[in-house]
């Protein structure tokens, strides 16, 4: 079920009162089991059994590759978990992507094949999921730390319906030894979880579907070249819509697990703010990027084995990242292009010696600009449908397309324009802070004046529920 | 390391007071703190707040043509109906002159009936009849509202309902009930009253070479099973009266311009092609309904004005609906056969006004009654 759905929000209600009651702290824990199928079910019930083979199947592994006496016996239960999980991946989310190009594969070598209709659904969070209970394996493999002694406890963790279908990416470390105690939030956990999903609620109805989604759809969705400020807005609008959409989702994700007295990560912190890639991809859906580096990039050998390499690897890596988020060559492309201003910002600091100046605040600025604006390019292939329509955008932004229409009337372009200026001031302005240090020295009456703004703002802009773009992936 | 939920509260006393968590993810740990700050008063007041916003807003929309038990079109709503249209239901699909033009109580006083709503503005009739043909569960009349420029070229701006009624989750279900509670007891629920909608529909100036937006408002009322008529509005407030006829006026204009121009052989032979297509569709659903014992009629609701100058000139009644009723063999009304169905009120020539409805129906029902009998009685013959 969605967030800003009121399914969900009877559904929560329920949730905390069986979560308050005067019940033993294992049957609450039962509760939130039966609640997380629940969650996942209403989209679609026959998929919690994915939910059960991975739990099934790494909770068996792990507890193997542990007691195995050989390296060769712990690697072959690794390779069943991982087989077992990247299997179900490939299957329900790549099977198409992967039929499709062996057919055009074949037909550039001649030969002609009529691939099988490939008509299978995608189950929602499906890359979130595998790839949590995979670092469970992962980390008992690599002996960061022991299995979990509870089944429940596990099974909680690959189910946990806050962060289930959309993360954040929680690691084993950091959410089943929370299972282990009596979890409940004080009256002030309570009250901030429910401000920050009304934060969440906000960005996701108010700023992503109210104000930005109408620029990017008409910018993306219109067929042919458009004029620069139409193709201009169409991708900082998306850019904006992005953000608050997965910001958002992860920010309802954190106040839902607080509320019930669970501390799950942060996912963002002020990306538009970053002065350079790394430094993007440090605040940028921070629980896969360090996914990926520490399963990923640090395994394949990271920075450790000379400077090819190293740039080798974090292409890897971000094409996998890229790839991670879609069955499509466009998404490989955008992790491509991250990958490739990562190695690029890389060799520049190599190359160039730190100097005084790269301190001034002037510079920052004109670095910050340069990252976002570079990043705005990246986001025309995460949303085109096609290379073609990716390429007629750009070409567009940059007044070279032919023929360019205006497609946007002002009704869109300026409160996107808006929006996105005030998203930009607002993460240079929290860049090297957090929300909680400014709520904490903010007057109550302030507080609590934007609070009702944005739950007025919320109740005004409800409608037929859409869904997180990140369900997708 | 063993994790620790650090949801501890930390002083907030301005600059400095509360430690920024600069490190960006420990793998190990999460840190969630609380502000320091009296969140029991704080929420008491922006609940206050906000309770007092709403209540403002709810009530200015009641002053702006917005009314409680007025339910929103959507996908959801149209699959509640579509699951009551099983058995020997009488159903009613089309576009939104047979959604407005037929009153579902007068029908029900008249015929002991009450029919199942399921036509939807701007959508040709044909993958709601793919449906219910399809549902070996379904042995019901069918009425088929016949809008020329939908049926005949197959447009159906909401036919994704049909998809959406099969593949509805749990999660939509229970939130469509939970929202028609709302929409029950709240004014401010419509879509027309989000912000997004104000945007959209907004007077900002144009840019130059754009055209003004000429999209249809909102038209009509709708009660929990799709029982539908014009919108006060419509009839009361002579501007948007005005703005709904200038919107039809503005796509019809076109229309007619293209149409007297020269017609371009390969779009009409494409054109006539894509009819023929469709008619053969129609007899094909039509027959299967029938062999599991039940009906499908044709009917044809009121228009004139510009929709009379197109319509009547692009779709000849004889290359059209009487072409459509012989070769499906089908029962028929159509209002330019009978007077008593005409000279009825049309306030933007497309939908009849609200009382017109009313009488509307009282007049059509036992038509369609009769004609059906006299087809059983020459059948039985």
């Amino acid at each position: 079920m969605l967030f800003n759905s009121l399914t969900f929000v009877a559904f929560f209600a329920i949730v905390l009162a069986l979560h308050y009651a005067p019940f033993p702290w294992r049957l609450k824990k039962f509760n939130l089991l039966i609640a997380s199928y629940l969650f996942y079910a209403a989209w679609s019930p026959p998929f919690v059994i994915l939910l059960w083979i991975s739990t099934f199947v790494d909770w068996h592994a792990a507890q193997w590759i542990h007691k195995a006496t050989s390296q060769a016996r712990r690697r072959a239960f690794l390779i069943l978990s991982l087989a077992t999980n990247l299997g179900i991946l490939g299957y329900f989310k790549y099977g198409e992507f992967l039929m499709e190009n062996f057919t055009a594969a074949l037909g550039a070598a001649g030969i002609a094949y009529a691939a099988p209709e490939w008509n299978i659904i995608l189950p929602v969070g499906i890359s979130f999921y595998t790839f949590q209970t995979m670092a469970y394996s992962l980390d008992v493999y690599l002996r960061r730390s022991a299995p979990s002694k509870s089944l429940l406890d596990f099974s909680l963790f690959v189910t946990f319906f806050p962060q289930l279908v959309a993360g954040p990416i929680v690691r084993p470390s950091q959410l089943i030894p929370q299972f282990a105690e009596i979890k409940q939030a004080t009256s002030n956990q309570l009250f901030w979880g429910l401000g920050l999903i009304t934060i969440g609620l906000f960005e996701k109805i108010v700023l992503a579907d109210a104000f930005l989604a109408p620029a990017a759809d008409a910018a993306f969705g219109h067929k042919g070249a458009l004029a620069p400020l139409d193709a201009w807005t169409g991708v900082l609008a998306f850019s904006g819509q992005i953000f608050f959409d997965f910001s958002g989702y992860s920010t309802i994700a954190i106040g839902a697990a607080l509320c019930l007295g669970f501390a799950l990560p942060n996912n963002f912190r002020f990306p538009y703010a970053a002065i350079g890639f790394s430094d993007f991809w440090r605040r940028w859906h921070i629980s896969l990027s360090t996914w990926l580096r520490d399963y990923l990039y640090i395994p394949i050998g990271g920075n450790k084995n000379g400077r090819i390499r190293t740039y080798v690897n974090l292409m890897v890596t971000m094409l996998l990242g890229g790839l991670w988020h879609g069955a499509s060559w466009t998404f490989v492309v955008w992790g491509g292009l991250h990958g490739a201003y990562l190695a690029g910002e890389r060799l520049l600091r190599e190359m160039i010696p730190e100097q005084s100046w790269f301190k001034s605040f002037w510079f920052k600025v004109a670095m910050a600009m340069l990252t976002y604006f570079l990043i705005n390019i990246t986001w025309v292939f995460f949303r085109a449908q096609s290379f073609g329509d990716a390429a007629t955008m750009l070409l567009s932004m940059f007044a070279l397309a032919e023929d360019p229409k205006k497609a946007l009337y002002l009704n869109e372009i300026a409160p996107a324009l808006l929006v996105v200026a005030g998203m930009v001031a607002t993460h240079w302005r929290m860049r090297s802070t957090t929300k909680e240090e400014i709520i904490a020295a903010t007057p109550p009456i302030v507080i609590a004046g934007a609070w009702a703004v944005m739950i007025f703002a919320i109740l005004i802009s409800q409608g037929s529920d859409s869904a997180f773009i990140y369900f997708q992936f | 390391m063993p994790s620790s939920t650090s949801s501890s509260e930390v002083p907030g006393t301005g600059k400095g007071g509360l430690k920024p968590i600069l490190t960006f993810f420990d793998p190990e740990h999460v840190d969630r703190p609380v502000p320091a700050r009296p969140w029991g008063r704080i929420a008491m007041m922006a609940v206050l707040a906000a309770t007092v916003l709403m209540a403002a807003w709810e009530v200015s929309w009641r002053g702006h043509w917005q009314y409680p038990g007025d339910f929103k079109n959507t996908d959801d709503l149209w699959a509640q109906e579509r699951r009551k249209a099983t058995g020997d239901a009488t159903v009613i699909i089309g576009s939104s002159r047979i959604f407005f033009d037929i009153d579902l109580d007068i029908w029900e006083d008249i015929t002991g009936v009450r029919p199942v709503q399921l036509a939807f503005e701007g959508t040709s009739p044909q993958p709601m009849l793919a449906d219910l043909a399809a549902d070996e569960d379904f042995k019901g009349l069918v009425i088929v509202g016949v809008t020329n420029g939908l049926t005949f070229s197959g447009y159906a701006l909401r036919g994704d309902a049909v998809e959406h009624a099969r593949t509805q989750s749990i999660s939509r279900r229970i939130g469509h009930r939970l929202w028609m509670v709302f929409d029950t007891l709240f004014a401010a629920t419509d879509d027309a009253t989000r912000p997004k909608t104000i945007i959209y529909h907004a007077e900002f100036p144009l840019r130059e070479g754009m055209e003004r937006r000429m999209e249809p408002r909102k038209l009509m009322v709708m009660d929990a099973d799709r029982n539908t008529r014009v919108a006060p509005r419509v009839m009361e407030d002579e501007a948007f009266q005005q703005l709904a006829r200038d919107i039809w006026a503005d796509g019809l204009s076109r229309k007619l311009a293209a149409m007297k121009e020269a017609p371009d052989p390969d779009a009409m032979a494409k054109l006539q092609e894509n009819m023929d297509r469709i008619i053969a569709d129609f007899s094909e659903k039509a027959a299967k309904i029938r062999a599991r014992g039940g009906e499908v009629v044709f009917a044809q609701m009121p228009y004139n004005g510009m929709y009379a100058e197109l319509e009547d000139a692009a779709f000849p009644r004889e290359r059209a609906f009487d072409r459509l009723v012989a070769e499906t063999g089908s029962v028929s009304v159509t209002f330019h056969d009978y007077p008593e169905l005409q000279g009825l009120h049309l306030p933007e020539w497309s939908h009849l006004a609200p009382r017109d409805a009313e009488v509307f129906t009282a007049r059509f029902a036992p038509i369609l009654d009769a004609r059906l009998e006299e087809s059983k009685a020459i059948k039985a013959d």
